[in-house]
């Protein structure tokens, strides 16, 4: 065994802390996105004058570089409105800003993708107009933007990479750590080049075809 | 407060983020080109006939869609050069604005080749049928019938991938090429003021950026209708 296999059999424990940073960022980040998406969106359909605000904040988040957000976040927050205190919450909020923008727009296209008879139907059924909608239309709706949500996720994982740029140290961050200790770069970061194309794939087929399977159960 | 807001260094600086708008710019219409070119390359590779060659083009576009753009930045910026030093015995290092662009550039190209996919599959086989009923060529009937056809389903589709890049190529100050953030992480240090300068990149590329979405919504609506 040469001497850089085993430097990186050495550093395993490093690269799984690593996974687990990115783990945790994609998992926080993409949890506040659906949530914030979801009351943007209802703010988006249902907000009277206070829809503009909304159109903004998805405006945003869509057009809005995440690497241009991700510095803004961690660098300028501080002094505009004195929070975030550290870089991993920075990171975190700068993914799901970006996110919770394409998610709030999956979440109108899903509920006004419901057809108006069901909601009509549930409130002559005598259903209020909270019920009818928690019972009747985002069932419907969240089946229907299952594969969106995948996609988003997909791209938060790719975006979560960017996290290292704000030394939260996650996967790619312990890669290029090890890369510049050892001075050489060829097998570490190829390793998580591969490393993450894996994740990904897998992430990808896997919750696809559980999305396939959702729908069809409904189906 | 209005301190806060005080965005008067991000406008005494202007000249030298123009400078790094610039260099945005150029690996913006690098990586353009070559992801285009890539891309239908790609497509047509996948498409074509002969079975084991289809299966490469469609592991080539997964691998290119599967890959986070900062990895390939770093990718082709630190392991690339050794590589091709190690197969041609020269040893070399890639200008950032080379790596910029083949990371990029390669990693579009996979996004490209499904639009151009989708596009040529969208025009009716019937189309094709009756050309080559009319007496024309299989690669004739591709330029002149199917192409022109694909080409005004795909654009608006292309456009938006297009702005994806836009928005991607602001990352690469991560490997050292000067373009508009890069020149934001100096001028922030050498102030020692963060705030105005992030603040005013993040709006002028709101605006940017908004402004070219709405503009390619509109008139992507445009040629849908037409079509």
């Amino acid at each position: 065994m040469d001497f850089l296999t085993r430097a990186i059999i050495a550093n395993i424990p490093n690269l799984l802390a690593g996974i687990r940073v990115t783990t945790e960022i994609c998992l926080i980040s993409f949890a506040v996105a659906a949530a914030a998406g979801f009351v943007v969106c209802l703010l988006r359909l249902y907000g009277g004058p206070l829809r503009w605000l909304a159109r903004l904040w998805i405006d945003f988040g869509r057009n809005t570089p995440i690497f241009v957000q991700l510095m803004w976040v961690s660098y300028a927050w501080i002094d505009l409105i004195g929070w975030p205190k550290d870089f991993f919450t920075a990171a975190w909020i700068a993914l799901a800003l970006q996110s919770s923008g394409y998610l709030a727009e999956t979440f109108r296209a899903g509920i006004e993708g419901v057809d108006r008879g069901q909601v009509e139907a549930a409130r002559s059924l005598g259903m209020g107009g909270v019920t009818a909608f928690r019972r009747i239309v985002l069932p419907q709706a969240l089946l229907a933007m299952a594969p969106s949500f995948v996609n988003q996720f997909v791209v938060v994982v790719k975006c979560s990479t960017l996290v290292s740029v704000v030394t939260v140290p996650d996967l790619m961050y312990q890669a290029l750590r090890l890369a510049s200790i050892w001075n050489d770069p060829v097998e570490i970061l190829s390793l998580v080049a591969l490393l993450y194309i894996v994740f990904i794939l897998a992430i990808a087929s896997g919750l696809k075809r559980a999305c396939d399977r959702l729908r069809a159960s409904f189906a | 407060m209005s301190e806060t807001f005080d965005l008067s260094l991000f406008w005494e600086y202007r000249l030298v983020l123009w400078r790094g708008l610039e260099v945005n710019a150029l690996v913006f219409v690098l990586s353009l080109v070559l992801g285009l070119v890539l891309g239908l390359v790609a497509c047509l590779v996948r498409l074509a006939p002969w079975k084991g060659l289809a299966r490469a083009g469609g592991a080539y576009v997964e691998l290119c869609r599967a890959t986070p753009e900062y990895v390939a930045l770093i990718w082709f910026h630190n392991v690339a050069p050794f590589l091709v030093g190690w197969a041609t015995g020269i040893r070399i290092n890639f200008n950032p604005i080379v790596s910029a662009t083949l990371a990029l550039g390669i990693v579009a190209s996979g996004y490209f080749a499904e639009s151009f996919r989708a596009g040529i599959q969208a025009v009716p086989r019937g189309h094709v049928e009756a050309a080559r009923a009319l007496g024309m060529g299989s690669m004739l009937t591709f330029v002149r019938i199917v192409l022109p056809q694909a080409f005004r389903t795909m654009t608006p589709e292309l456009m938006s991938q297009s702005i994806g890049l836009l928005k991607t190529s602001t990352l690469v100050s991560v490997i050292a090429v000067p373009d508009i953030m890069y020149q934001v992480q100096m001028v922030s240090q050498q102030e020692m003021k963060a705030m105005p300068l992030y603040t005013g990149a993040a709006i002028s590329f709101f605006v940017l950026i908004f402004v070219l979405t709405s503009l390619v919504e509109r008139a992507g609506l445009g040629t849908r209708r037409e079509a």
